[in-house]
């Protein structure tokens, strides 16, 4: 029955999208105001939507397995929390998130909006609306959430146990935000360019939908790693899969534009410039959920092997892509006044600056993520681009870029004098003393590491500084920065300084190194609702003397039958102690996988930090000088 | 002079500790270097499967046979092909991939200079 209504709503959704636009472009040429109706007709599109949405969360709820998306994706004995989870876990249920996400923010827009030309706002609904009915065509014909089975099976297949976390569970909805977040920024670049709007205005209303989808943006990543982290029993939080990257070039992107749009927002320049970021963010947003859906990429991410869902996604995707370069060669002018007051060192060459290396990020990371694959198209050859090729080509311009992020928000708008040059040298030299002393204790490439974390080092005490110096002023931008710092310290030092041990144990043994006693001291058997738990004990003597007992899992899932492996992490502010265990096959032993991680709870608490000044920012009335 | 076998015992224990340690470094850098070509997107170092497993012992192997980190590399290179290894090498296969980043960046300091100077 839910799913019955589920359906009808979707259709009646899309339905509405016609009277829209009808409605919109009739709006369009007579009268002077927004049409009431417009607003309205928005809204039930939405209703729908959100209808739509529930009937299928009700079907998991019911575990109705006449749904074949619910039969494919769920099962009886799975925890309620997982049973709802399990709506966006899938590829059908998160297209009708996109979805609901898309209509909930043409909505919002339209409310936030009033104060705008009633030209531009009508265009950036005509968009949005393409790409409404885009993603309706697309949900109904290829991926419908609501096909039915008869007869009616007895029991669901499941979902896959390592999506089945409460991290997971809410990724998806906040990386979405972020994602669609960009797509009213997409519609709304379009309809400026249409309707002459680029301006200083547009920039400062724009720029809160820059930062909410930043924030989302961010946080979903954040959401992601952390589940990595934990769930995938490595003891990493980053390993430049293809899947991660796809999530990180819309934040390049983005983080790029963010900063664009408070330069346009002070003076009308860079206008084309934040053009083509607004529709690259979209469509980075958009071929991301493309290579992630359409099975290229081979992931935990990737629910179905369709191809016609990948070509539908990829003509969609051409078609607004080239909508978008026809609007921005035929009505987008570049009248910027030319001012005469362009120096060097200027906030504006710094955020320029800002840009440069934004852009070079993204380039490393977008050739290295589709380059294999073209590779693999046109020669056949097979080739993996991984860790050590991203660490090659981002680190060394890591550091000038660090140092241009200390110095940049320094300066002022137009011309200033490089003020405080007497703290910024005294900085330079205590970060390079500091880092010498630090990176020195373990010589691993003496040169580069104590040259990299000086510059993070800098970045981190002229911040640091800033929050005394400047107070309140630019608490935001500020937070956000002395944040990044901390990021790339941490990042740093956990690589440089992490420990770890790979060994198998039997019951009742013990692993000593120079630096831990492992003792393994018996496992136990436990039976939850949906799985078995194998619980390992295990305590570990440090060399300090304090010890800790941990307890790592295997569970054995009934549907599907899968086993996972449980990390046991004990986090405090200094390490984290990271444990996993996994069988041997056919012995009695386990392999035992265990790491000190040092300062791992602070590269989460800086992303924190990181989004907190985004989200400061959104509730600032101006950028400050 | 009793204590110079023993000095040299012990030397050479604690030698044998670090070049021991030495290869238990090499060991997992290479591991940490390689794909895991049944799991998906994990490196032999990360992954428990049983191919992650006996490649460890092979890597192990052939360092105890005195090879040094490249001949292991093209040795499995040969062996698995090039999708085995997270580090591209640098051939006609792959110039673009190497130098296109680069390029971009240089492009974009060049059009930062010639706006600098035409605003001027």
């Amino acid at each position: 029955m839910a799913s019955l209504i589920g359906s009808y709503s979707l259709s009646f959704g899309l339905l509405f999208s016609i009277l829209i636009i009808f409605f919109s472009v009739k709006n369009l040429k007579d009268a002077e105001i927004l049409d009431k109706k417009i607003i309205t007709f928005t809204f039930i599109q939405f209703f729908f939507v959100v209808i739509s949405f529930f009937g299928l969360i009700i079907s998991f709820i019911n575990s109705d397995f006449s749904n074949e998306t619910v039969f494919n994706h769920s099962h009886t004995t799975k925890p309620l929390f997982y049973k709802i989870s399990g709506t966006w876990g899938n590829h059908e249920g998160s297209l009708l998130l996109w979805l609901l996400v898309l209509t909930l923010f043409i909505s919002i827009f339209l409310i936030k909006s009033n104060q705008q030309p009633k030209k531009y706002r009508i265009f950036t609904l005509l968009f949005q609306q393409i790409i409404i009915v885009g993603f309706f065509i697309f949900l109904i014909k290829t991926s419908s959430p609501f096909n039915y089975i008869f007869p009616k099976p007895n029991e669901g297949l499941g979902l896959n146990p390592i999506l089945q976390d409460p991290a997971l569970a809410i990724h998806p909805p906040i990386l979405y935000l972020g994602y669609v977040g960009s797509s009213i920024i997409f519609s709304s670049a379009l309809a400026a360019m249409v309707t002459s709007y680029v301006s200083k205005e547009w920039a400062k209303h724009i720029k809160k939908w820059v930062l909410a989808s930043w924030v989302f943006l961010t946080l979903g990543i954040l959401l992601g790693s952390i589940w990595a982290y934990y769930e995938l029993g490595w003891g990493g939080f980053w390993f430049w899969d293809p899947v991660e990257n796809v999530s990180l070039m819309p934040w390049f992107a983005l983080t790029t534009l963010l900063h664009c749009i408070l330069v346009l927002e002070k003076k009308k320049i860079l206008t084309s410039w934040a053009m083509i970021l607004s529709i690259a963010t979209f469509a980075l947003s958009m071929s991301g959920t493309f290579l992630v859906r359409s099975g290229i990429l081979n992931s935990v991410h990737t629910f179905a092997n369709d191809p016609e869902r990948g070509l539908f996604i990829l003509i969609f995707l051409f078609t607004l892509i080239f909508l978008s370069i026809f609007i921005f060669i035929f009505f987008h002018s570049e009248k910027e006044k030319l001012e005469n007051n362009f120096f060097w060192l200027s906030k504006e060459t710094s955020i320029l600056v800002n840009n440069w290396f934004m852009m070079y990020f993204l380039s490393v990371v977008l050739i290295g993520t589709i380059y294999p694959i073209f590779l693999e198209v046109i020669t056949a050859n097979k080739i993996s681009v991984g860790p050590p090729f991203y660490n090659k080509l981002i680190l060394p311009f890591l550091i000038p870029f660090l140092i241009a992020m200390a110095i940049g928000p320094n300066l002022n708008w137009v011309k200033s004098d490089f003020k405080d040059k007497f703290y910024m040298t005294i900085f330079l030299i205590i970060s390079f003393l500091l880092s010498a002393v630090i990176i020195k204790q373990f010589d691993i490439n003496f040169l580069i590491n104590t040259i990299l974390v000086s510059s993070a080092f800098f970045l981190f005490f002229s911040t640091s500084r800033e929050f005394f110096v400047k107070r309140f002023r630019n608490l935001s931008q500020n937070i956000a920065h002395f944040g990044f710092s901390l990021l790339i310290l941490s990042i740093l030092f956990n690589n440089i300084f992490s420990n770890e041990v790979i060994t198998n144990l039997k019951i009742g043994e013990t692993l000593e190194t120079e630096k831990f006693t492992i003792n393994f001291e018996n496992i136990e058997q436990e039976d939850e609702k949906n799985f078995k738990a194998i619980i390992g004990k295990f305590s570990v003597q440090n060399l300090d003397g304090s010890s800790d007992i941990l307890n790592p899992e295997l569970r054995i899932y009934n549907q599907p039958n899968i086993i996972t492996s449980e990390a046991d992490i004990k986090t405090n502010l200094l390490t984290d102690k990271f444990m996993t265990m996994n069988y041997v096959q056919n012995q009695e032993y386990f392999n035992i996988r265990y790491q000190v991680k040092p300062f791992m709870i602070w590269i989460w608490v800086s992303v924190i930090l990181i989004s907190l000044g985004g989200f400061l920012s959104f509730f600032k009335k101006r950028y400050e000088v | 002079m009793k204590f110079i076998p023993i000095f040299l015992i012990v030397s050479i224990i604690l030698n044998f500790n670090l070049l021991k340690a030495d290869e238990i470094k090499t060991e997992n850098k290479i591991a940490k270097n390689l794909r895991c070509l049944i799991c998906q997107g994990q490196s032999v170092y990360d992954s428990d499967s049983e191919f992650a497993i006996s490649l460890k012992l092979v890597i192990k192997n052939k360092i105890q046979q005195g090879l040094s980190e490249e001949q292991i590399y093209s040795f499995l290179k040969m062996k698995y092909g090039e999708w085995i290894l997270y580090d591209p090498v640098f051939n006609r296969n792959t110039y673009f991939l190497w130098l296109l980043p680069i390029l971009i960046f240089l492009a974009g300091g060049a059009i930062i200079i010639k706006r600098f100077y035409n605003k001027k």
